[in-house]
């Protein structure tokens, strides 16, 4: 029972961890996106 | 957002496709992050934060400060599927944005399609339009092929103008995150078998 928890315990962790990385990548490349493109989108005018 | 659309349909066609073959999605896993937070900030600082105003000799330096260092980040990652498409872009929209005062030009017939007539009226030719573009006439743009002058088609959610630079940029992020053979796992990372 001990071991079997200890399994979920480093599952869930293990889970979290590439949830995380993953959300990382995704805001960099995002910001890759943004940063590098440059369209003029409705709305976009007022700056 | 026409360009983090093309990262939405990347990551859910990779996330189709990675379900569809009963693997799990395989995220591109990129290197040194740090930098795409570091590059972004100047133009952070500049267009997006809304009490603070800038000149426009400024503004062009720190967007294309900005732009380098994300040319530096993509490069260091340019094993990755994709990012040679994506390094592409960048370097194109890199060039005519450097040779047309740090801005991207866009023409006022191309302007008047996505913005108002009414508050085009208010922009004068070579003033800033939009958060990095400036309304310049063709013949005063330099690589004008290069400028925002493609537009999305009407069916498309929201009116944008792009420059080929903007294809390539979208092409390769959808091309990254949708390729289900990144070269290195993020999940399932050592349990592969």
């Amino acid at each position: 029972m001990k071991n079997k928890l200890t399994l979920l315990a480093f599952s869930a962790q293990k889970i979290n961890r590439q949830h995380v990385q993953l959300i990382l990548v995704i805001i960099s490349l995002a910001m890759l996106v943004i940063g590098a493109g440059a369209p003029l989108a409705e709305g976009g005018v007022g700056r | 957002m026409i360009l983090l659309s093309a990262l939405a349909a990347g990551l859910l066609a990779g996330l189709v496709w990675a379900r569809w073959q009963g693997n799990p999605y395989r995220a591109p896993e990129l290197q040194h992050l740090w930098l795409v937070f570091i590059a972004f900030l100047p133009q952070f600082i500049v267009i997006y934060l809304p009490n603070l105003h800038f000149s426009n000799r400024l503004t062009a330096g720190f967007l294309l400060a900005s732009q380098i260092l994300l040319f530096g980040f993509a490069w260091l990652n340019r094993r990755i599927p994709g990012m040679p498409i994506l390094i592409c872009g960048v370097a194109l929209n890199f060039a005519v944005m450097a040779a047309n005062h740090g801005f991207m030009p866009i023409s006022p017939q191309t302007a008047g399609q996505v913005v108002s007539k009414n508050s085009l009226l208010d922009v004068p030719l070579g003033s800033r339009i939009g958060p990095k573009d400036i309304l310049l006439r063709p013949q005063d743009t330099r690589f004008e092929w290069l400028a925002d002058r493609f537009l999305t088609p009407a069916w498309f959610p929201s009116q944008a103008a792009f420059s080929l630079g903007d294809v390539f940029i979208a092409l390769g992020a959808f091309w990254m995150l949708a390729k289900p053979g990144s070269p290195v796992q993020l999940i399932n990372r050592g349990t592969q078998k």
